[in-house]
């Protein structure tokens, strides 16, 4: 236990690592609670979950969850995030006084690998062994204490999801760890051996290391591709033949250097896993396999998944109505309050127009996100997501992206906001980067006002060939034109400024399993949290801003459409008119699309406001804003304004243009905060497989970024720049 | 199962169990491979395969693989 009396310098450091699948989010929301917060690290799009342990004496330990990373050779950005946390490298000051590797006692073997790659690095370490339950009914038993002894570090059998074994696990956390393991007990081939040996020695007179730094400094460098070695800036000519005079002499022995390292660590691994488990065969197909079977068919995968997707698309749409409608009727008595308790002027308008009327429009989401969360949750916890991925990669393959990435995009086509946060599940910086970007392509539900108001208005109400209602095709075909060009963007970006090759297929899929609702909720809450502190700041600020162009300078003694007219707002409409003019777009067009970079269908109360309708959502109201855009012609040239072709060029417009200043608000986050970082981390050269090379202590990573007139390009339609002040994400 | 030892593991029926004798691949995809599981001399078994990928299960994992991956992974049958 800890001693009170001890001087508490800073709050005890524990990493939560391990391989994905493995357990880790449950077990840190289950050590951790909602004393959690979610950022990102800086420059890149991956998470950094950051939590707080609270102990039995009142004081508190930092748990970071890591990145999920299957050894301490990353291939990927996330895991080089883990692996340089972990060994206190790049970016990371320090080593984390405590390693809780999560292992999945379902496939022990390949989660023991790491830990024995931990555990050389001496590093003190606890290993929570996770899922126990389930790797009881599949007929697998641990040992526990026989693994502990073999590691020499504390094995804690767990089942997180229930909270089984947490309170032991806080208890050893509260406890001095041992600084090492039974470091080293695999046995690598004896000319690696020796050869390992000499350039360590090496390394550690020319470079001041201590002797375990400096064996696996030398392990990796023997075991790193020459491609590599050539990038290498940080070594002398000398040590570089001397590593390349290795290579040659152990290749000469036709030893591939990578394998067998890897070979060796896994005999061992394997004999240390017969001794502590029990294992009961089940012979013939199992109930996973049958289940695979049918997920994963050709055919029937795919339907069962739209399906599926088809239940989450429709749930959220209309689950959502209701506490929406609740949400907006809450405000709407808020309003009302305003309006009865202060008397009329500025600062009730300022109050019930901008500040209510812009909070209200984003807390209106939440609802929306709650439920994708839920059923996010649901699916990733059960084991479908993988196995969702696994079937849509096909499809997704076409454009150069993964099969992670249809799911984000389909939920975009209720609200992009919702889709860009689930883009975290896409493990590829790139492809996350790119999803992300295109999502916002799909038309969302805020856009079906506007469609709704002009096809209803300038589309002939007809059939053709007697079956498909032209108004209903033109409907579809918006909802078409944002999927191909979406796609189409996926395409061009995976060729060109994020390039990389199609990314191959290697993907763990999870045992089925009941998901644990205690998750999800938290997960839902600090989705919720996040989502209402990240973009209700940048909204709350920009809907005081519109209200106040809308609003001033005043106009006492006019309608409402002449105050409209002459405020700032008015006159920047007639300011963009030149602009817009080409698309057959007026002046109060122009004004609605400035009102509707808050919220799509801004659009339509704008138009009724400039027409001078009370209130354009009640249903003879917007037949009336149908009849006067119908009949409304230019003063001047006595032309109608709107034409039906101009009412198809705006809604174009609404399925390409910039997405909402809440979407922009929230890709803010994920994308990395200031925009040109994450670019340049984005821009870190993958290899095939969507892998970048591995990262080498001693070699330093690729040097990478994107040209700064790309950088300049692409910023503002991730809001980098039209958010004004990029800043690094925080929470 | 067909006669000849040594077949790739794209090839490997749905539903038998095979012995990886060689993993080929880039420098940096066959570390990828052999550190999920699939170095020489372990098991792997076969499950489903759709459109060219593969589910097979290693070391009591499920893995999902592309047959491009599953190309380079040469095997026998596990009894050899």
């Amino acid at each position: 236990m800890r001693d009170p009396s001890a001087p508490q310098v800073r709050p005890r450091l524990i990493a939560l690592t391990g391989n994905p699948n493995s357990g880790k989010s449950t077990v840190f929301n289950a050590l951790t609670g909602l004393r959690q917060r979610v950022s990102n690290y800086p420059g890149v799009t991956v998470e950094r979950r950051e939590g707080r342990l609270k102990y039995d004496d009142g004081s508190f330990a930092t748990v970071v969850d890591l990145p999920g990373t299957y050894s301490l050779s990353p291939t990927s950005i996330d895991e080089r995030i883990a692996v340089d946390a972990m060994l206190g490298r790049g970016s990371f000051s320090a080593r984390p006084d405590i390693i809780v590797c999560v292992v999945d006692a379902n496939s022990l073997e390949r989660n023991l690998f790491l830990v024995s790659q931990i555990i050389d690095r001496e590093i003190p370490l606890v290993v929570a062994l996770n899922m126990v339950d389930v790797a009881r009914r599949r007929g697998t038993t641990v040992n526990p204490g026989s693994l502990e002894r073999e590691l020499g570090v504390p094995v804690v059998p767990l089942v997180a999801s229930k909270g089984e074994g947490i309170s032991k696990l806080k208890q050893i956390l509260a406890s001095p760890v041992p600084k090492r393991g039974n470091a080293r007990q695999w046995m690598m081939p004896a000319p690696l051996a020796r050869e390992c040996g000499e350039l360590s020695a090496i390394l550690q007179e020319k470079r001041q290391l201590d002797e375990a730094e400096a064996f696996h400094e030398a392990l990796e460098l023997l075991t790193s591709s020459d491609s590599l070695l050539e990038g290498a800036d940080r070594h002398d000519p000398e040590l570089l033949a001397r590593i390349r005079a290795s290579h040659r002499k152990l290749e000469f022995l036709d030893m591939d250097r990578q394998s067998a390292v890897v070979s060796a660590r896994y005999r061992w691994v394997q004999q240390l896993s017969l001794r502590a488990t029990e294992r009961v065969p089940h012979p013939g197909m199992t109930k996973s396999d049958r289940l695979d079977w049918i997920l994963t068919h050709r055919f029937w995968g795919v339907v069962i998944f739209l399906g599926i997707m088809a239940i989450m698309f429709q749930s959220i749409f209309s689950w959502a109505t209701v506490p929406m409608e609740y949400i907006t009727a809450g405000f709407d008595w808020l309003g009302h309050q305003a309006v009865v308790a202060l008397p009329p002027g500025d600062l009730r308008d300022l109050l019930v127009n901008g500040a209510l009327a812009g909070v209200a429009a984003i807390v209106a989401f939440l609802p929306q996100i709650m439920l994708l969360f839920l059923f996010l949750g649901i699916l990733e916890d059960s084991g479908y997501m993988a196995r969702a991925a696994y079937v849509m990669d096909r499809l997704m393959g076409r454009v150069g992206l993964h099969g992670k990435s249809f799911i984000p995009l389909l939920s975009s086509f209720a609200c992009a906001i919702p889709g860009i946060m689930a883009a975290r599940t896409i493990d590829s910086e790139k492809d996350r980067l790119v999803t992300i970007l295109v999502a916002p392509l799909l038309s969302c539900s805020a856009r079906l006002p506007v469609y709704t108001l002009l096809i209803g208005a300038f589309i002939p109400a007809t059939t053709l060939f007697g079956l498909v209602s032209l108004q209903a095709l033109t409907l579809l075909g918006l909802y078409a034109l944002g999927l191909v060009m979406a796609l189409g963007a996926a395409w061009v970006f995976k060729k060109t400024l994020l390039k990389s090759a199609r990314p191959e297929l290697l993907i763990e899929l999870p045992p089925y399993r009941i998901p644990s609702l205690r998750h999800i909720v938290i997960q839902m809450w600090e989705r919720a949290v996040l989502f209402l502190r990240n973009a209700g700041t940048i909204i709350l600020g920009a809907s005081i801003i519109l209200w106040f162009l809308a609003s001033y300078p005043r106009l006492e003694n006019a309608t409402p459409s002449e105050r409209l007219q002459h405020s700032f707002a008015g006159k920047a409409g007639h300011l963009v008119e030149p602009l817009i003019k080409p698309l057959g777009f007026n002046w109060k067009i122009g004004i609605g699309l400035i009102g509707s970079l808050l919220q799509r269908e801004v659009f339509v109360s704008t138009m009724g406001t400039i027409y001078n309708i009370q209130d354009s959502n009640q249903q003879e109201g917007t037949l009336s804003l149908r009849q006067h855009m119908k009949h409304d012609r230019d003063p001047t040239s006595g032309l109608q304004t709107f034409t039906t072709l101009t009412a198809i060029c705006l809604m174009i417009y609404y399925v390409l243009a910039m997405q909402c200043l809440s979407t922009v608000a929230v890709m803010r986050r994920p994308s990395g905060g200031e925009g040109k970082h994450g670019l340049a981390a984005a821009g870190i050269p993958l290899h095939r497989g969507n892998r970048s090379p591995p990262v080498r202590a001693g070699l330093g990573p690729p040097q990478a970024g994107l040209p700064g007139g790309m950088q300049q390009l692409l910023l503002p339609h991730i809001g980098g720049r039209a958010l004004g002040e990029a800043a690094s994400a925080a929470a | 199962m067909p006669s000849y030892p040594f077949i790739r593991l794209s090839d490997t029926p749905a539903g038998s169990s095979v012995r990886i004798r060689h993993v080929h691949s880039r420098p940096e995809i066959s570390t990828r491979l052999r550190e999920m599981g699939f170095y020489e001399d372990v098991i792997v078994r076969c499950i489903t395969r759709t459109h060219g990928n593969l589910i097979c299960e290693i070391l009591n994992t499920r893995i999902g693989i592309d047959g491009d991956l599953a190309n380079g992974i040469i095997v026998s049958p596990a009894e050899q």
